[in-house]
């Protein structure tokens, strides 16, 4: 019997956070703290010929200035390791010295006051000898394009390729074929939180960082190799989040806070360290949404059957690996759509540049590809005289198609049920007509469907870990719930409540978490890939079968540990990209209305209808909240946001000039219908939520 | 940012915050505040002395009389938008003015003395041939709107001067006017504004005046639309026609920032002119 999943339960953080008593990174002070301010190289592509920090050093109220020969191993990256911490003289990593986009990180200055921590990063001289600015990724994949990182011989970061049968034979048998280049822009997070810290080395020595982030044993891994010290001296925990949607995926202030209090503490200063970015030091600090270029050639027989694929995607990366690379598979994976297609060719490429670093945000990838592929199903469809739905139903994926990757999708594949209940919902029509309001106003209304993985992809390595501490005597009183996965707003930490209540059949008051902080949990992977729900429910279901294994021998308290580990995936080969890319799926379709002005060109967003099969809903209102925040942040992407980027400089910093939509921007609602076909491997049928 | 010090005096009548004013090198009134404020946050603006003028009674109301709308300088965006008695364009300029809480605060008197080249009231008014009455050291004068504009951010208004009223004609049956408007997303500001007024007898235009902004660095009257309206009969393809005439009075300065270039707003000028003539000649009836 469900005691507490599936159910509209009160989010845990929802009054805190209502009533302002939750505290964010940025609200975090302890006694006697010290203020820190970065330098910011503010140079697309230069290299340190000298800095001068003296001045900085004697400011009244400064502290200290930590630079690149401070960093004792001057490198970090999520996947690649390919990044300086401190850009500088004295750094000792080859290309240590070389600023590869403008938010590089130069110097660390930790005053008495946040005031003049900043006067003093002004008064530090550095002088840049300028090298040559590549922001066209085109530009960067020719052969002769200067080379901008170390140890590599070329400026791409990663080609995958997908050969599947063969494109070149069948275009004869085309009744349509659709050319296209779609171009997606960069996004910006613009989480309302920006990057804030506080640091601290506790009364065991420890280094402790108190930051937002998405994957806490993550962030651990990285200072700890950064400091050059053992894991188990480096604590990290999470305060609330305020948003995250992959921004936080990367690292922004953990390491050099914990630098900080590190070297600080050898010179004898004991004192916290706290650093709070401005909206612009984050609109620049922070990676965005990879730009993608893509160029489609799909065709179609005369009844609608897609025969053939060919498409070229090429994704800005910026100036660091960052997470280009498996954001790319995932566009690779979306940019042929959920389709049975028999002949497939795709060449996809993430390029470094010297712009802003590209990496995770929400759809990783899949977005970008998407856009691209349900475009040319529509063009497709208009071209052969089809409905656009119908076209739809003639090529989605069924239980034991092959997919764009040559192998069997994993059971479970409900794409048809989705696209049926949007369609149904919408009562689908697709016909344009005039606004009744006006006649240069025009309405019309698009079809959309898509997939979206749940977990890490391509091989990489999935784990997650949960205990539960089952404490009473004859009756269960009271779970403790230790698990590591950050709550980034989208109540990822009341879902996990729930599903330990579920798990050990007990009311969901008597569960207690203890959530986001390495020195209590072990690893759950990060709150992305849409795989914290799946994971750590089947972690959540593992653990308390060993805790009431436990409880019936009596054992009190009564504890289970477990470390959840899902099947394999594998990577792309080489040559034809063949690979298990993924765990599991969910999938959603859309219909949205729109009022486009065709005398200025404003496009107004009246109706979304919007279908996702969940699996199941363990809270049903957080999956509302997940669909609606997700089409607000898809309608500023495709109609509002415009994050501008000129020779490798931000020129939309602010809130005041990159717009995201309010409230008046937005339809008034969105009508969602939730599926619940169950997933077979998810906890309780789940797939992934958030 | 917190703004640099200032020293702060509160006026209780004209005549005082004229003298107030002329004590005070580099001083400013302080009306709704929000221009000057914003622009002292961002310490684009360091005035030192600010004069608020926001208890003047004589600086507020709206009063009509013999044929003439008298506005007080201190008359906010939304009474504007509320009165019954101002030109029916004028009204409907101020209630597209930012949002609620801007038109709220903001006032007439703060909106031309700013001259802010995207400001909506200032194309109105002169399109509206009103006259600004101003008060300083050595009396009274009244100029026109047109001549009151003289560049972006700039006025005819010397140091030490306070616009106390502006008047406008009442509107006569037969004439419309109406505002239409490209909006910056963010601000509400206009990227194009253009203000029409326009008079009809026996089906055709016998007077127009129609005005831009947004467009330029400071207001500009549309002769050419304006000629080209007069003496014709007025139907959607005659104003689209005379629309189109906009490109002669726009000259190469057109403005552009990341919302709207030069080029987009440009090509908009037409629209927003035939908008707001087609809604200007309906409102004549
Ligand atoms: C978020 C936001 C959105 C906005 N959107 C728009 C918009 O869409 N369209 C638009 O037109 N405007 C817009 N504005 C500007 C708004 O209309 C201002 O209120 C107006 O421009 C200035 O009026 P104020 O009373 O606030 O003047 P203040 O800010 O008090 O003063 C502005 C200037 O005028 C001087 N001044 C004021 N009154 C007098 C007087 N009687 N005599 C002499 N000098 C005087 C001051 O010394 C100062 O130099 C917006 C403002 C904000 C903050």
């Amino acid at each position: 019997m469900s005691v507490a999943v599936g159910t509209v339960v009160e989010g845990m953080d929802a009054h805190n956070k209502v009533t302002g008593q939750s505290l964010f990174p940025g609200d975090l002070a302890r006694p006697d703290m010290l203020h820190m301010k970065i330098l910011f190289a503010g140079q697309p592509h230069a290299r340190m010929d000298s800095m001068n920090t003296s001045a900085a050093r004697s400011h009244p109220g400064v502290v200290s200035v930590f630079t690149a020969a401070d960093v004792p191993v001057n490198e970090y990256g999520l996947i690649k390791a390919d990044q300086p911490v401190l850009v500088g003289i004295g750094s000792n990593k080859t290309g240590g010295s070389v600023a590869r986009f403008v938010g590089d990180q130069v110097a660390l200055v930790v005053a008495e006051t946040e005031e003049a921590a900043a006067e003093a990063c002004g008064l530090i001289k550095v002088d840049w000898f300028n090298l040559p600015v590549i922001t066209d990724p085109f530009e960067s994949m020719k052969s002769d394009a200067p080379l901008l990182l170390p140890g590599q011989d070329t400026n791409i970061a990663k080609h995958n390729r997908l050969r599947k049968g063969d494109v070149r034979t069948v275009w004869n048998q085309c009744g349509s074929i659709v050319e296209c280049v779609y171009e997606t822009p960069r996004q910006e997070h613009a989480y309302l939180q920006p990057e804030a810290g506080l640091a601290y080395i506790d009364k065991d020595g420890i280094v402790t960082v108190e930051v937002a982030g998405q994957w806490a044993h993550e962030e651990q891994r990285q200072i700890a190799h950064v400091l050059g010290i053992p894991l188990d001296r480096v604590r990290v925990r999470h305060p609330a989040i305020g948003g995250a949607f992959g921004g936080r995926e990367d690292i922004s202030v953990q390491i050099v806070l914990a630098l900080a209090v590190w070297r600080l503490a050898e010179q004898g200063i004991l004192r916290p360290v706290k650093i709070v970015w401005s909206r612009e030091e984050s609109f620049l600090g922070h990676h965005k949404r990879h730009p993608y270029t893509i160029r489609a050639k799909w065709g179609a027989n005369d009844q609608g059957k897609i025969l053939a694929a060919e498409v070229e995607l090429v994704a800005d990366a910026g100036a660091y690996e960052y997470t280009s690379t498996k954001v790319l598979g995932n566009a690779t994976m979306q940019c042929t759509g959920p389709y049975d297609i028999p002949n497939v060719s795709v060449d996809a490429y993430a390029v470094y540049t010297n712009n802003v670093p590209s990496g995770a945000f929400r759809g990783f990838g899949g977005p970008q590809g998407a856009f691209a592929a349900e475009s040319q199903v529509n063009r497709l469809a208009s071209d052969l005289g089809l409905d656009a739905v119908e076209m739809r139903r003639r090529n989605l994926l069924m239980d034991g198609s092959l997919g764009s990757f040559n192998m069997p999708m994993p059971e479970g594949v409900t794409i048809r049920q989705v696209v049926d209940a949007c369609a149904h919902q919408a009562r689908w029509t697709n016909k344009s007509y005039a606004s009744p309001l006006s006649n240069h106003l025009r309405r019309g209304r698009g079809f959309a469907c898509a997939m979206k993985n749940v977990g890490f992809s391509f091989g990489f390595p999935e784990e997650c870990w949960a205990k539960i501490e089952l404490h009473g005597s004859t009756e269960i009183e009271r779970i403790l719930l230790f698990h590591a996965g950050a709550d980034c707003g989208q109540g990822a930490h009341t879902v996990l409540s729930q599903m330990a209540a579920d798990a050990c059949q007990v009311p969901l008051e008597r569960v207690e978490l203890r959530a986001a902080d390495t020195s209590t949990s072990k690893n759950s992977g990060s709150a992305s890939a849409s795989r914290m729900t799946f994971m750590a429910g089947n972690s959540i279901l593992g653990a308390a079968e060993v805790a009431l294994h436990q409880w019936r021998s009596e054992e009190r308290p009564a504890i289970g540990e477990y470390r959840f580990v899902p099947r394999q995936t594998t990577s792309l080969d080489d040559e034809t990209g063949q690979c298990d890319p993924n765990i599991s799926y969910g999938y959603v379709a859309q219909v949205v209305d729109v009022e486009v002005d065709t005398e200025t060109g404003h496009v107004q967003v009246m109706d979304v209808v919007c279908a996702d099969d969940v699996g199941l809903a363990i809270n049903p209102q957080q999956v509302e909240g997940q669909i609606e925040g997700a089409i607000v942040q898809a309608h500023g992407y495709t109609i509002l946001e415009n994050f501008i980027l000129r020779d490798g400089y931000v020129e939309t910093p602010y809130f005041s000039n990159y717009l995201i939509p309010t409230s008046l921007d937005v339809p008034d609602s969105v009508e969602m219908v939730i599926l619940e076909n169950a997933d077979p491997q998810g906890p309780w049928g789940a797939r992934g939520m958030a | 940012m917190y703004p640099f010090n200032f020293e702060y005096h509160k006026a209780s009548s004209v005549s005082e915050a004229i003298s107030l004013l002329n004590q005070h090198d580099g001083a400013k009134v302080l009306a709704g505040g929000h221009s000057l404020i914003p622009a002292m946050k961002l310490r684009l603006s360091d005035p030192g002395v600010l004069i608020d003028i926001g208890k003047i009674d004589d600086l507020h109301g709206i009063n009509a009389s013999k044929g003439a709308v008298t506005i007080g300088g201190l008359t906010t965006h939304s009474d504007l938008a509320a009165s019954i008695v101002v030109p029916i364009g004028l009204s409907e300029t101020a209630g597209t003015v930012g949002d609620q809480q801007v038109r709220n605060r903001g006032t007439i008197g703060g909106s031309v003395v700013h001259a802010d080249p995207a400001a909506d009231l200032p194309t109105m008014l002169v399109a509206l041939r009103a006259s600004f009455h101003i008060s300083g050291p050595t009396g009274n004068r009244t100029v026109s709107a047109e001549d009151f504009f003289t560049g972006m951010f700039e006025t005819d208004l010397e140091d030490g001067e306070i616009l106390t009223a502006v008047e406008v004609a009442d509107e006569q049956s037969g004439t419309g006017s109406a505002y239409s408007k490209l909006f910056n997303p963010a601000s509400g500001y206009a990227m194009v504004g253009v203000a029409a007024v326009v008079t009809v007898a026996s089906g055709k235009c016998t007077e127009a005046s129609v005005v831009l902004g947004g467009l330029t660095p400071s207001v500009m009257v549309a002769s050419s639309v304006a000629d080209s309206l007069v003496g014709v009969k007025l139907e959607e393809t005659s104003i689209a026609a005379a629309a189109e005439a906009v490109q002669n009075d726009l000259g190469s300065d057109v403005l552009g920032d990341i919302h709207a270039s030069a080029d987009y707003r440009r090509a908009m000028a037409p629209v927003y002119v035939r908008r707001a003539v087609a809604a200007a000649v309906e409102r004549a009836g």
